[in-house]
């Protein structure tokens, strides 16, 4: 009974004060400085060793790896379908024609981004033979070059807008690498719309075609300057259209080992956006 | 709170009270909205009845009774409407859903409840900041709340299937009582008995109210149920005491009558007298904690501190790693809620229920489940004598004749081998008295049952010679018949003698007379003496032999019958008409033949019991109504008091001041009840403290209640034992309150937390075995499952500072908690004893806790880091040989966990949608949980044992193994089973990640065991200090 007996406030605030430090016999929190040395010692010596042993496994495994190619690549069969510039949230592409600001951050990304596309950057690779793919040996591996003209009116050079400004705003649609993932048949990315009464859709390559000659990937170590192959869709709004708003679904076709169906990994060699321009 | 106060001076007020204070409550109309807690006050005092003391005309004014023809109709229904039914008001019955809630509400299930409520709290501030939330929280806090419905479920069901044991108990046979109204006689139901009636009892009833006696034909009561005694009691109508309780001329409410006749004016009905003051203070005392209900609030305080702890920090730590607010809080509410052990509610009940069961078949009904684990840290058993630690039968055992002491078996199955010189003629002597000069008799149709357990009516001293003859001689009924009673004088209180005449059988022409009774007065009628069967006159060497033998005897605390006889002449041959009223017959020079002993003996298993209680370092102490002298020579037989020690009397004992040595030789004391009355508490705990063997004689049932709580303000875990009425507010009040199965009144089996259900003390010794056991279980049951807890809590951490993947999700935590670890834990109740677990002291309730800063030191500190970084080794390992390496990783939640950004990029270049790092992610969850299955082998191994080296131990528990098999075979089903991905999003694993935990699960071992030698090595050194839980 005498358990629950309530103790005052300014009791328990005394034994507060007395656990904290209590000046009789030197304790702090319960402990003498020299308990505190011992047990602080023993959980030094104690995380210290675990922490050897945790670096000593990590370091074993890292040996056990290849630094080009990782150990499994089963998680990852087949690649996903992503689109250029990244909306900060969900895939929606939201801006206003008259208001620059508001597209401007996507025009910037997209100049970033097709930079090592120019030219200039991509004239030390290989202008390797088309619809072929580019299997190599090693030891050095070479990459093919990706002319950023394919892109057509979406490249940049004619409208340094992609678009934007005129209603026809571009977004590039590309396929994840994987390391030395080989379509089987000719991949190509067919991007459509249910809303054609609003606006029309183009791809660039023409028919969204990707090139064979840009497999197999061999992974960043080896496969240094490595030009992503990229599809550009323009969605060119009607003009006359009040509500200027689609969603675009884009596939990877043409192959028989690239999924596009998945029911549970919606981005699984497809994509879907939604572009909205307002006036 | 009050009361407890109130407690210490309890024995200070009585001194002061006044005589009738008690007397005016009693006898006024009930007035029954007085406040319970003055109630409380006037119960404890004691009884003090002035009924006894009047005159029959007195009583009849008192009670305007008329004392030859009773109450009147009208009247007796007027005074049954004023003062209600004579039936005892039930103790208030908890209500089933107030029991119900209690499982569900009580102690730790109130932590899973608190965690349960967070969780949809945390998914409800999810829900309304940003419109979607995982749904892990909700799921989180459905489980949470099942775990505890369930378990609750689960022991209340438990606790009710042992109360319907309890329920079987209960006889329900109306009583019926005789009373005398407009001067007939008439039966009526107890319940209709009013104050004042004019009642008749006879052997055989139970007595309907508390009844004074105005006439009495050679009425005896049988007390026990009340007092403790063990023999009945004649009544009469002569105020023979000042208490109460001791004259001669009141009987009680619920005793029962064995002999004999007697009428008599009800003083007290239902709940107004003793027995029903008794119940009624039973069942106004309120029980403290069970030790293990507090040890569980202690565990779950330690537990919360932990997690609050651990909660704040990481609040902080997230506000200034730049987490918003509300994230910071969902952390906060995450971290304390993945530090609730989920499986440890039901992984406490199920260890207590299976030994609660273990104890079912060893005779122990235990009613609370929680008084499982009471008795084994029970540190003073205070007992009760008669029925407790005596068989409550008188059985024969000693003899004297031929000048010698002889020994009688008195043990329950008649093995003990003692035995007498039966070829003595004088043996055959006696032999004829004790079975002849005797009207007891076996009930009939008994042939099958061994003798002593036979059933007879009549004295129990007649009846434990008749049986001892039967045993010891021949055939009771042979002889009786071959010696046909012509003549008997039965026994009274004021001749103390019984004589009857007997036909020869040899000569059927003469007489016998036999003789027994008092010793001191059969001596007065002999004149010549038996010895080896010649007789010889009387002389002075033989009185004094006698007086010794007598004295002897009688100091064993055994009661002494003294037997003589004689051949009659042959001028009373046959055919010689008796008188015995005009006594026209010699009864004088009779032939002395010698003396035999009675006594309640203690039951066989006793003295061992009590010595294991002893080497345990439990004090047992004697509590009983009887007479100093039986109870301390019980005590002797048993144990209680060791042989040869010096006893100091209570007497001269406590009129030293107090503080004043007692010669350091005296150890054992025997109390009366009348010196403990005059003492206060101060006195009481000084005799506690003072003496280690101590018997309290002739104890009221307020003054048991008291020496109960002088024990506990001593800090002892104390146990009481006992049968009787008198005893339940004792064992209400104790720790663990025990009560006999067969014996025990129903008031007492109420009031009890456990039932012996074989009446046997040995199985007290049995209770606390298997409760020291289970609390030592229950600490590695619960070490092994805090262990997993660190592994469970890092991956959150981590995932908040490192922004890493989350390695473990709350349907992986889940799945240890309530999955893989549960057969396992529980397995650990089966563990076997380290060392002998009766060959140490109690525990200490305030130092040594079920939980302690050392076992969360262990399990937290040590061995849950171990198990944390295993699970974290696989979990880079296994998102390095995917493509992420471990530098790559830091930092990388916010992108990581991106549902939009479908293009992660990992250390090779690779890139990924959402969708397949989240399997990747998941994988690794469910690595993480098989890597905590796998270091849970080894933590269940090392939890095995505390102090021993495995190797000592063994791994002789087969439900252990059976557990580890178990869970492995649980953590593949989960991780191969098709479907799985879909519905608990776990995914099979390649063999070589189950490997990965190997290694730290060598270590677990490894370490734990140098830790153990090192300890063993050591004792008492820093490494013990620190770590041995």
């Amino acid at each position: 009974m005498t358990k629950t007996e309530k103790k005052s406030f300014h009791q328990s605030l005394a034994e507060w004060k007395r656990f904290v430090y209590n000046p009789a016999s030197g304790e702090f929190l319960g402990r003498t400085s020299k308990s505190w040395g011992l047990i602080l010692l023993f959980y030094l010596v104690f995380y210290g060793f675990l922490a050897a042993l945790f670096s000593f496994t990590m370091w074993v495994m890292l040996q056990t790896l290849n630094d080009e190619v990782p150990k499994y690549r089963d998680q990852i069969p087949s690649p996903g379908l992503m689109v250029f510039p990244k909306p900060l949230t969900a895939l929606e592409y939201t801006y206003s024609m008259s208001e620059p600001s508001t597209y401007k951050h996507f025009i910037e990304d997209l100049t970033q981004f097709l930079k090592p596309y120019s030219v200039d950057e991509q004239k030390n690779l290989t202008n390797c033979p088309d619809g072929a793919l580019f299997e190599q040996k090693g030891p050095n591996y070479n990459a093919c070059q990706f002319p950023v003209s394919l892109l057509q009116e979406c490249s940049g050079v004619h409208d340094a807008d992609f678009g934007y400004s005129k209603g026809q705003p571009c977004v590039l649609v590309k396929m994840n690498r994987i390391i030395e993932l080989i379509p089987k048949g000719l991949p190509q990315i067919i991007c459509e719309t249910k809303d054609t009464n609003v606006a029309n859709i183009s791809t660039y390559p023409d028919d969204g075609v990707i090139d064979l000659k840009y497999f197999p990937y061999y992974g960043k170590k080896r496969h240094v300057g490595y030009r992503q192959p990229l599809v550009a869709v323009q969605v060119i709004f009607d003009s006359s259209a009040t509500k200027k708003e689609v969603t675009v679904e884009c596939k990877i076709e043409g192959t028989e080992n690239l999924k596009n169906k998945d029911e549970r990994d919606k981005f699984l060699g497809r994509v879907m956006f939604k572009v909205t321009a307002r006036a | 709170m009050e009361l407890g106060k109130e407690k210490g001076t309890a024995a200070a007020h009585k001194q002061t009270l006044s005589p009738n204070t008690v007397t005016k409550t009693m006898n006024k109309s009930p007035i029954k909205t007085k406040k319970k807690k003055k109630d409380l006050e006037d119960l404890k005092k004691e009884a003090d009845v002035n009924d006894h003391k009047l005159t029959l005309d007195e009583l009849s004014a008192k009670y305007s009774v008329d004392l030859i023809k009773g109450h009147s109709l009208k009247t007796a229904q007027e005074i049954l409407l004023l003062h209600g039914p004579n039936a005892l008001t039930p103790p208030p019955t908890t209500p089933e859903w107030v029991k119900f809630c209690k499982q569900m509400f009580g102690g730790f299930s109130l932590l899973l409840w608190t965690g349960s409520i967070l969780c949809f709290l945390a998914y409800g501030i999810h829900v309304h900041h940003s419109g979607k939330a995982q749904k892990d929280n909700l799921y989180l806090g459905f489980v949470l709340a099942a775990v505890v419905i369930i378990t609750g479920c689960f022991s209340y069901y438990q606790e009710s299937k042992s109360s319907k044991i309890m329920e079987s108990f209960k006889t329900m046979v109306p009583q019926k009582a005789m009373v005398i109204r407009d001067g007939e006689k008439m039966q009526i139901d107890v319940k209709e008995v009013v104050l004042g009636d004019l009642v008749e009892v006879k052997g055989g009833d139970q007595i309907p109210a508390d009844i004074r006696i105005i006439a009495a034909q050679g009425c005896k009561v049988d007390n026990s149920s009340l007092t403790g005694e063990s023999e009945p009691q004649s009544r009469c109508p002569d105020c023979t005491h000042e208490n109460p309780l001791e004259t001669r001329n009141i009987i009680f409410f619920s005793t029962n009558c064995v002999e004999g006749t007697a009428r008599g004016i009800v003083i007290a009905t239902g709940d107004f007298t003793v027995m029903g003051r008794i119940a009624s203070l039973t069942s106004g005392l309120s029980m403290g904690q069970t030790p293990i209900a507090t040890e569980i609030a202690h565990f779950i305080h330690i537990i919360t501190d932990v997690a609050v702890f651990l909660g704040v920090i990481f609040f902080f730590l997230s506000l200034i790693l730049g987490y918003t607010w509300l994230d910071a809080v969902i952390f906060l509410i995450g971290i304390i809620v993945a530090n609730v052990p989920e499986g440890l509610l039901a992984t406490v009940t199920v260890c207590l229920t299976l030994t609660a069961k273990r104890m079912a078949r060893k005779n122990c009904l235990v009613k609370n489940l929680e008084a499982v684990e009471t008795l084994g840290s029970t540190s003073t058993i205070c007992s009760d004598k008669t029925g407790t630690l005596t068989q409550n039968r008188m059985t024969v055992a000693h003899l004297w004749f031929d000048k010698t002491v002889y020994e009688a078996d008195t043990s329950e199955e008649q093995n003990t081998g003692k035995t007498f010189p039966k070829s003595s003629d004088t043996w055959f002597y006696l032999a004829r008295i004790a079975g002849l000069c005797n009207r007891a008799d076996f009930k009939p149709h008994q042939e099958s049952v061994p003798i002593t357990k036979r059933t007879t009516t009549g004295d129990a001293s007649e009846s434990a010679l008749l049986k001892f003859i039967e045993q010891s001689y021949s055939p009771v009924d042979e002889m009786r018949q071959k010696n046909p009673k012509v003549a008997e004088i039965p026994f009274n209180s004021t001749n103390k003698y019984q004589m009857s005449i007997h036909l020869l059988e040899d000569n059927s022409q003469t007489h016998v007379l036999l003789m027994k009774g008092a010793p001191e007065r059969i001596l007065d009628f002999c004149s010549s003496f038996m010895l080896n069967g010649q007789e010889y006159p009387m002389n002075e060497e033989m009185r004094r032999d006698f007086q010794n033998a007598y004295l002897e005897l009688g100091g064993l605390g055994e009661r002494v019958l003294g037997f003589c006889f004689l051949n009659l002449p042959s001028s009373f041959s046959k055919g010689f008409e008796f008188n015995t009223e005009e006594l026209n017959f010699p009864m004088e020079n009779l032939c002395f033949t010698g003396l035999i002993s009675m006594i309640d003996p203690p039951r066989t298993a006793v003295p061992d019991a009590v010595s294991k209680c002893r080497s345990a370092g439990i004090k047992v102490i004697m509590v009983t109504g009887d007479h100093p002298i039986t109870a301390r020579a019980i005590a002797q037989s048993v144990g209680i008091i060791s042989e040869g020690s010096d006893i100091a009397e209570g007497a001269t004992s406590h009129h030293m001041p107090i503080g004043q040595v007692t010669s350091k030789s005296v150890k054992s004391i025997v109390v009366h009840g009348s010196e403990l009355k005059n003492m206060d508490s101060e006195e009481l705990d000084y005799i506690l403290k003072t003496y280690k063997e101590i018997v309290f004689a002739r104890t009221s049932p307020q003054q048991k209640l008291i020496i109960v709580e002088g024990c506990q303000r001593l800090g002892a875990i104390v146990a009481v034992t006992g049968d009787g009425v008198n005893d339940s507010p004792a064992l209400k009040k104790a720790d663990i309150g025990i009560a006999m199965g067969i014996t025990g009144s129903d008031v007492s089996k109420q009031a009890a937390d456990m039932i012996l259900l074989d009446d046997n003390f040995a199985s007290i010794v049995t209770g606390v075995e298997e409760g020291r056991l289970i609390f030592d279980n229950l600490k590695k049951s619960i070490a092994y499952t805090l262990t997993s807890n660190i592994p469970e809590i890092t991956p959150f951490l981590l995932f908040i500072v490192l922004s890493i993947p989350l390695p473990l999700g709350t349907i992986t935590i889940l799945c240890i908690d309530l999955g893989t670890d549960m057969i396992p834990a529980i397995s650990l109740a089966y563990e076997t004893p380290e060392s002998d677990i009766m060959r140490r002291l109690p525990r200490n309730p305030k130092t040594d806790n079920l939980v302690n800063h050392r076992l969360i030191g262990m399990a937290y500190g040590q061995i849950g880091m171990i198990q944390a970084v295993a699970g974290f080794f696989t979990y880079f390992v296994i998102l390095a040989e995917n493509g992420f390496k471990p530098l790559d990783l830091l930092g990388i939640r916010l992108f990581w966990e991106d549902g939009s950004l479908n293009d992660l990029e990992d250390s090779y270049g690779q890139e990924w949608t959402y969708e397949q790092r989240k399997v990747v992610e998941f994988t690794c969850q469910t690595a993480f949980f098989i890597s905590i299955v796998i270091v849970q082998w080894a933590d269940l191994i090392i939890c095995k044992t505390r102090r021993n080296s495995l190797f000592k131990q063994g791994m002789k528990n087969k439900i252990l193994l059976f557990g580890i098999c178990e869970e492995t075979l649980l953590a593949a089903f989960l991780s191969y089973v098709p479907g799985m991905d879909v519905s608990l999003r776990m995914y099979p694993l390649k063999i070589n990640w189950w490997l990965c935990a190997i290694p730290y699960s060598v270590l677990i071992f490894i370490y734990d065991e140098l830790r153990k030698l090192i300890i063993r090595r050591r004792p008492g050194g820093w490494l013990e200090k620190e770590t041995y839980y």
